[in-house]
């Protein structure tokens, strides 16, 4: 009887407190809105009000939506390079000797800041947005390649070399699988930044997409759609973050949860 | 021995920077790209110094700072207090742990227009920025932190005699301190990047202001210079962070 009480309860638990927790926020928001009256905040009801005219706008949707396109397809180019050169990174000195330092120094950069240099080499269309975007995504995930494919046990490897496994095969069927929900942790960093890559890119080359539909109400002071387009960005992120979510524990149920670092830089 | 292995992988490491520069180079040499687009690093390198020396630069390399500093710095406070919150009571835990989860997921940059419409173009909507994505980092680690202290610990500690506030003090701190510092570690590198975002956005001075200035000037060689001295400036914090914490994390483990 508590038993079953208790599986409920676990049952409930993960989904239940962050959706309160939602509803806390827009209450909180609601009532400072009304009350404390800070200049220029619309209160969350009049701007859940605003939302039908970017949800229900088929041009403003298909700006969203080539947002979106070009998040995944820089998403999916960095995964394509950074997963390699990642896992080879954790399993050779000397690729991570010869990489490493290179990484270091780009770290800092602000790779949306590098934005207005690339739209002189690129233009301002879909390339130049969608390089920032791999460069934005791919350091965690090289990072977390790395520690991931380090830690693979060592005895698995030589029990698969002895059996005659190539080294392209031996990474490919042994380190990937074994660091996978390392991986996954460093493409939960890389989905973060690839959605604030996307708005700040959006956001310089003013052209199409969420960040320019923002940054554009902002320039013409239109308060209401500028918190409904907040609201969408971040339905966006919270979104993509439970799919994830999801997506992880289908993909690696097996492995130990890994407590979710730090949400990393842009 | 050693020592001469490590600054042997250490020298492998400038080989590929090394080529990157030296391709650049030849890049512009054989001509196949404009000096216009893409200016010599040597060019890039001798504007870089001589910037070093105006007045000017150094002025908005100030603000950037200050700004970077006092967000940060609110981060801090809140993280501290936050932190004291959680550890104390527990509503308060169970409260603020969803909170956080709902918050941290959403890209920040997309809050600074509504903190321009109510705070003005100065500095005020940019040190929030500042502080608000720095915030979450330091936080989750330390969340994570605190939840993995030994629960032996605190009752030993609490046998012992010591008070609740002493435990938080004496025992969950220290045992904290490295998460702490791992994430601000992090978000000092995002602190780093989204000052400068903000200050392209809308700003009169600043770095980041610095390089959109130059962009709409086609001064390439301009552009460069800002972005060499944030990364620079992050470089240099994040390796002031990393010796403070050899300095306070005398005989934890070294982490990477």
């Amino acid at each position: 009887m508590s038993r079953a009480a208790s599986r409920t309860g676990a049952a409930l638990r993960p989904g239940l407190p962050p959706f309160l927790a939602c509803l806390a926020l827009l209450l909180a928001w609601q009532i400072a809105a009304r009350f404390l009256a800070v200049g220029g905040v619309p209160d969350a009801l009049s701007t859940f009000r605003e939302l039908p005219a970017i949800i229900g706008d088929r041009e403003a949707l298909g700006e969203i939506a080539a947002s979106l396109r070009r998040m995944g397809a820089g998403f999916g180019l960095a995964l394509l390079f950074s997963v390699p050169l990642g896992l080879l990174m954790g399993r050779s000195r000397l690729v991570s000797a010869l990489v490493n330092p290179l990484l270091m120094v780009g770290y800092p950069v602000p790779k949306a800041a590098l934005m207005p240099l690339i739209m002189l080499w690129l233009g301002v269309g879909d390339a130049a947005k969608i390089l920032v975007i791999v460069l934005g995504v791919s350091l965690p995930i090289i990072y977390h390649s790395r520690q991931g494919a380090r830690a693979v046990e060592e005895k698995l490897l030589w029990s698969a070399a002895a059996m005659g496994m190539s080294g392209p095969a031996r990474l490919a069927r042994i380190v990937l699988p074994a660091a996978l929900p390392e991986i996954l942790v460093g493409c939960r960093t890389g989905i973060v930044l690839a959605l604030i890559t996307m708005i700040t890119s959006e956001m310089i080359a003013r052209q199409t997409g969420a960040g320019n539909i923002l940054f554009n109400a902002l320039d013409m002071a239109q308060y209401e759609t500028v918190y409904a387009m907040i609201l969408v960005v971040s339905a966006l992120g919270i979104a993509l973050d439970v799919l994830f979510e999801r997506l992880r524990s289908g993909l690696t149920g097996w492995a130990e949860p890994i407590p979710s670092p730090a949400i990393a830089p842009a | 021995m050693r020592a001469v292995a490590g600054s042997l992988h250490g020298l492998v490491g400038l080989a590929p920077i090394a080529g990157l520069v030296l391709a650049w180079q030849v890049l512009l040499t054989a001509g196949w790209v404009p000096s216009a687009l893409l200016p010599s690093p040597g060019a890039v390198l001798a504007r870089t110094v001589a910037s070093l020396g105006d007045p000017a630069f150094l002025g908005h390399l100030a603000s950037t700072l200050y700004r970077l500093a006092a967000g940060f710095a609110i981060a801090l406070a809140i993280v501290f207090a936050l932190g004291l919150a959680g550890a104390t009571s527990r509503i308060a835990d169970a409260a603020l742990r969803p909170v956080i989860r709902v918050l941290a997921p959403i890209p920040k940059i997309a809050l600074y227009p509504a903190l321009i419409l109510s705070l003005g173009f100065d500095d005020a909507p940019k040190i929030i920025l500042v502080a608000a994505d720095a915030l979450f980092p330091i936080l989750l680690a330390t969340y994570g932190g605190a939840g993995a202290v030994e629960q032996k610990l605190l009752w030993s500690a609490r046998a012992a005699g010591t008070s609740r506030a002493g435990t938080i003090l004496k025992v969950v701190l220290p045992a904290t301190l490295p998460s702490i510092l791992t994430g601000s570690r992090i978000a000092l590198v995002v602190a780093c990047i989204v000052v400068f975002l903000a200050e392209m956005i809308t700003s009169t001075d600043g770095l980041g202001y610095l390089l959109v200035r130059s962009g709409r000037a086609f001064q390439t060689v301009d552009m460069f210079v800002p972005l060499l001295a944030i990364s620079a400036v992050g470089l240099a914090l994040d390796g002031a962070l990393a010796a403070a914490r050899r300095v306070l994390l005398r005989g934890f483990p070294e982490e990477e």
